[in-house]
């Protein structure tokens, strides 16, 4: 274990566990958009940024994402300082010119006193800021149905060709990940349409509602190893199984 | 034309791994002068990069196009000491010769035309590149012996 600083409190961490995580566990919060617990930091949003420096660093210190920059012994962490709080306003006066349709970076916008952001350059429908939340959500965890997709100006997440693809399995893993949620999907009875290609439902093979996609419970079943039919009970009905099995169970 | 270069022989003389996929697409787009849509499956198994990925990379570096570029690709250089010595009058009268706009093919398939943003050889301005062959001190009229020995 290692001793560092976060905003005048001392804490412990192990060597190399990274500053949001420790941050986080002694309670000091610190704004983030692109980190999700499920998968490796990346950051890409930037929006986490704090202040560090070290005794013997006679006074000089430097911005770092917390999100993934490895603590040290004697780290002095600063999560709130001026400069701190300039860059994140800076950060989400670009995000909100790139965004101006989505209502959490407005919100964040306005905590950082951006009441009236001066740019704007993308359409109002854009929500998107192209965290890598979703991709990396689908490519670590799931199928690899989506990607960043060009460059620069141009970028944006899709299906390879913008067309359905073959290997999404509809879990909307993509879309409830995304903080902003850009990722559009359609569920109206057993139909669930998402990227284009709309999946079957199945029906919970109790009470008839709708439980998740063929398509996902056989790419669960090939890896738990559960029977796919397993899959095909919705979570009221499951609950109600596991509370009949408890009552049976003789203390 | 090198059209009929087989999509295994390019992927047999890879190893079957991820490290392997910017060099098959750099070698498919040699041999096609694009990527052809059907082959990008292919090389996704072979290498075990998901599709979604082979696509991320193949439209992230400008080196690679879904288009089929033309027999010669010329670009034209509009980097600052490029563009100070004139680039874009080489790039209007480029335009104007070929009848399409940069980063255009032209209808037979013999011209593509690019802009590309300084290829670190300033002290040449202005440069205009066709295919690798690189020429500098550049003037519009020099075009005219460009065009035609692309034909």
């Amino acid at each position: 274990m290692i001793e560092l600083t976060i905003d005048g409190k001392r804490v412990q961490a192990r060597k190399g566990e990274h500053l949001l995580a420790i941050a986080r566990r002694e309670g000091v919060e610190i704004p983030t958009l692109c980190h999700h617990e499920a998968v490796e930091p990346s950051g890409a949003c930037r929006m986490c940024m704090v202040e560090v420096t070290r005794p013997d660093w006679e006074g000089w210190s430097k911005l770092v994402t917390a999100c993934n920059f490895p603590a040290e012994e004697d780290l002095i962490v600063r999560t709130r300082t001026d400069k701190v709080m300039q860059t994140r306003k800076e950060i989400l006066e670009l995000l909100i010119a790139r965004t101006p349709g989505s209502q959490l970076i407005a919100e964040m916008a306005r905590e950082y006193g951006l009441d009236h952001p001066t740019l704007t350059v993308g359409e109002l429908s854009e929500k998107c800021i192209l965290c890598d939340i979703c991709t990396r959500v689908c490519q670590n965890l799931v199928t690899g149905a989506i990607s960043r997709i060009n460059r620069g100006v141009e970028k944006e997440v899709n299906t390879p060709f913008a067309e359905v693809s073959d290997v999404c399995i509809g879990c909307l893993a993509c879309a409830k990940s995304c903080p902003t949620d850009a990722i559009e999907f359609k569920q109206v009875g057993l139909e669930r349409t998402i990227w284009g290609r709309t999946f079957d439902l199945v029906p919970c093979t109790q009470c008839g509602a709708p439980t998740l996609p063929k398509e996902q419970a056989e790419w669960l079943s090939e890896r738990t190893g559960m029977k796919v039919e397993e899959y095909f009970v919705c979570v009221k009905c499951k609950a109600a199984q596991t509370a009949r099995t408890y009552e049976n169970i003789a203390w | 034309m090198a059209t009929n270069i087989n999509l295994d022989d390019i992927l047999t003389r890879y190893p079957e791994e991820e490290a392997s996929l910017i060099e098959i697409l750099h070698d498919i787009q040699a041999a096609h002068r694009h990527l052809p849509r059907e082959t990008m499956k292919t090389v996704a198994e072979y290498t075990g990069v998901p599709l979604s990925r082979v696509t991320a990379v193949a439209t992230f570096y400008s080196a690679f196009s879904f288009e089929p570029k033309g027999e010669t690709v010329i670009k034209i250089c509009m980097g600052t000491a490029c563009h100070v010595k004139g680039a874009n009058l080489i790039k209007g009268e480029a335009e104007r010769k070929l009848g399409i706009k940069a980063g255009q093919t032209t209808k037979d398939g013999k011209f593509t035309l690019e802009v590309v943003n300084c290829v670190g050889a300033c002290a040449m301005a202005p440069l205009v590149i066709q295919n690798e062959q690189y020429y500098g001190k550049f003037k519009p009229v020099d075009l005219d012996k460009l065009l035609r020995t692309g034909e």
